[in-house]
């Protein structure tokens, strides 16, 4: 026994070495997983603000179609000139069966020429003032895209001037006409769902299935080069040929890949958590509040559901003779956790059926999920703990009966 | 029997439907230095791997036979065993040294032994100052004497080299050679597996012919070339197998579905205006 655990050791040992001296397996695995998070909240951001900024530099065509010149309320002048919307003066069509009629104008704008076109007809009600109103865009172009938001924003911020205007002839507050019904006191106070809570609840929607699919697809690389990349370099044969047990090399090969998927997927949370707490919007996500029992849920189905996809893929790519092969084998089967990954952030919680905590990769899911709420459901868990590791024995079970293969000491080199 | 080390037992070793192997028995004494001679495909490595336990045999099988005289299936005994494959199966990320300790730590050697016994056999191939290097940028002679110390650290009885000197120079293939004599005076049994008749007949005291699966010869040089009235052991060996060979290329069978593919997908297309 003690021999065995040494030489489990040794093989797991040389591997995680093995891996350490590779860079690129250290950037892909272990940089790359801590820095896209943060990285991408702080670039996105950034990426998109300069966009926009590059779309505001632009002086678009705006064509302005009103019955009379004289009629054009003065109040949008300022705006439209200071919003670098260059317009000119036409006359509307009487034609027009409305102001949203588009026969006439449409293939202009499609030309970009005018950019966006507006439409004003002053109509006659009790309001202080009133207009019918209609914008010509075409949504596939940006320039006429962000024309139309310039326009749009500028008539909301007119409207809302008339609005006031009307409301302070007839001696009334807005407050009074449009929000007579009102939420006294702050409408947060009125969930009485901890902050804890609330962070566990949206932790939970999207943590299980990011956790499921990291760690199916941090172990594929590692899995591959450590089974057909061994065979396929030719250094099977040899370590075959040493006194170690086929399930003992097994073991050592499963011991690093899961070391080294693991502390991918850790690095991937710290990342994601870190860009969470510090990136994102203040109050948009606070810490779950989290007892140890759940805590200690979390982790043990993470442990079981690592087991169960590292050896599977072990099995399945021990079988294959090059690297490529196990290649084509393993990335579609990914997807075999993926999708239930993703169904099981849909499946309701409430009065949950108990089979769904015996279906693979929807049990340990489904178990996250409770844990980060909270849920400390004893037949729950112990559906979730007694099927995951069965699953997991049969999976390194099938892994070390491929890995008594005769045809493994076989090698394309 | 005393002094047998490894007996092959009437072992047949087949492949789906091809006999890779049929029926071949051989007593390897302590002290032997056996060439293993045959054609590409003519059962040599086949026979190696059964030798080292890798293969189950489909017929007979081979057993270690140690001092006392107790039989034990070889793959129990793969301590006893140091095995150089063709591919020489280095880490290319590791040193040579790290390589060697790899090996040396799955037959539960001690380091610093370990290290002593890689260091004179390192001298001995003239790789001391390289035992620190990543094999990554080795030539083909340095890994295959990092192997071959690989194979030797933890002091085997039975050292089984498939083609060792192969790619090697003149000086290094001379080397090896040295080391081979040089391990059968120590009193191991060295299973060399070779397409070069020369190179045999320098090292080996003890020359097994396979051909197509089969043992065609097995004797000194002196006795094949008495046996079939030549002059140099090629001559020998052509006469001793110079019937149609066929070669086994992979000993993996096809599944029913893989064969079906592979006829659906593979053609036998002439090209046009050819003969």
């Amino acid at each position: 026994m003690r021999d065995s655990v040494s030489r489990i050791w040794t093989v797991a040992s040389k591997e995680l070495l093995d891996f350490v001296r590779d860079w690129r397996t250290l950037v892909a695995l272990v940089l790359v997983p801590l820095l896209i998070f943060p990285l991408f909240f702080i670039a996105l951001p950034l990426f998109l603000q300069g966009e926009m900024a590059e779309l505001d530099q632009y002086e678009l065509q705006l064509e302005i179609q009103i019955s009379n010149d004289e009629l054009l309320p003065n109040y949008l002048i300022e705006p439209f000139n200071s919003s670098q919307l260059n317009y000119t003066l036409v006359s509307l069509d009487d034609n027009l069966e409305n102001l949203s009629d588009n026969r006439i104008d449409g293939e202009r704008i499609r030309n970009g020429d005018p950019h966006v076109i507006l439409r004003l007809d002053e109509t006659n009600t009790n309001s202080t003032e009133s207009w019918n109103y209609s914008v010509l865009y075409d949504a596939t172009s940006e320039l006429s895209s962000e024309g139309y938001h310039r326009v749009m924003s500028i008539i909301q911020i007119w409207e809302s001037e008339i609005i006031n205007q009307t409301l302070t002839e007839a001696n009334l507050t807005r407050s009074e006409a449009l929000d007579p019904i009102h939420w006294d006191g702050d409408s947060d106070d009125g969930n009485v769902a901890t902050s804890g809570q609330s962070a566990g609840l949206a932790l939970s929607m999207f943590i299980p299935m990011i956790v499921a699919i990291w760690t199916a697809s941090s172990a594929i690389q590692p899995s591959i080069d450590l089974t057909a990349g061994e065979r396929e370099r030719g250094t099977m044969e040899a370590l075959l040929s040493t006194p170690a047990k086929r399930v003992e090399l097994l073991y050592g090969k499963w011991v690093a890949v899961g070391v080294v998927a693991g502390t991918s997927v850790l690095f991937q949370l710290v990342g994601l958590l870190f860009a969470v707490a510090f990136l994102m919007p203040p109050d948009t996500f606070g810490i779950p509040a989290l007892s140890i029992w759940s805590i200690a849920s979390l982790l043990l189905s993470v442990l079981l559901f690592a087991i169960f996809v590292v050896a599977i893929e072990l099995a399945l790519s021990v079988r294959a003779h090059s690297v490529k092969e196990a290649g084509t084998v393993l990335g579609p089967f990914v997807l075999a956790f993926i999708i239930p990954a993703m169904f099981a952030q849909f499946v309701n919680l409430e009065g949950i059926e108990w089979w769904w905590f015996v279906a693979p990769i929807f049990n340990v899911c489904l178990a996250m999920r409770e844990a980060l709420l909270d849920i400390n459901d004893i037949s729950h868990v112990a559906l979730w703990l007694g099927s995951s590791l069965i699953y997991a024995i049969l999976a390194v079970t099938w892994a070390a009966k491929q890995f008594h293969r005769e045809d493994l000491v076989e090698s394309l080199s | 029997m005393s002094g047998t080390l490894l007996s092959v037992r009437d072992v047949s070793k087949n492949f789906g439907d091809v006999e890779a192997l049929k029926s071949v028995t051989l007593e390897l004494k302590r002290g032997d230095v056996v060439g293993l001679v045959g054609g590409n495909g003519a059962g040599k490595t086949t026979l190696l791997r059964l030798l080292c336990g890798l293969y189950k045999a489909s017929q007979g099988g081979v057993v270690f036979i140690d001092k006392t005289g107790e039989e034990r299936p070889v793959h129990e005994v793969r301590s006893n065993l140091g095995v150089v494959p063709e591919s020489t199966g280095l880490y290319a990320r590791l040193t040579a040294w790290e390589n060697i300790r790899y090996h040396s730590r799955l037959n539960n050697i001690p380091d610093r032994q370990a290290w002593n016994r890689t260091l004179r056999l390192a001298r001995a191939l003239e790789i001391e100052d390289d035992l620190q290097r990543a094999t990554r940028g080795f030539s083909r002679g340095m890994r295959q004497k990092t192997a071959l110390i690989r194979a030797l650290a933890h002091d085997p009885e039975v050292v089984l080299l498939d083609e060792p000197t192969g790619g090697l120079d003149v000086t290094s293939a001379r080397r090896v050679r040295d080391l081979v004599r040089k391990l059968g005076e120590e009193g191991r049994t060295v299973i060399y597996s070779t397409h070069k008749l020369n190179e045999a007949e320098q090292v080996c005291d003890r020359i097994v012919i396979i051909h197509n699966g089969t043992l065609r010869a097995d004797g000194s040089p002196k006795d094949l070339m008495d046996e079939t009235e030549t002059l140099t052991l090629e001559d020998a060996f052509v006469s001793l197998t110079q019937d149609d060979s066929r070669e086994v290329d992979s000993p993996e069978p096809a599944s029913k579905f893989q064969q079906f593919w592979s006829k659906l997908t593979t053609r036998n297309k002439t090209p046009k205006g050819g003969d």
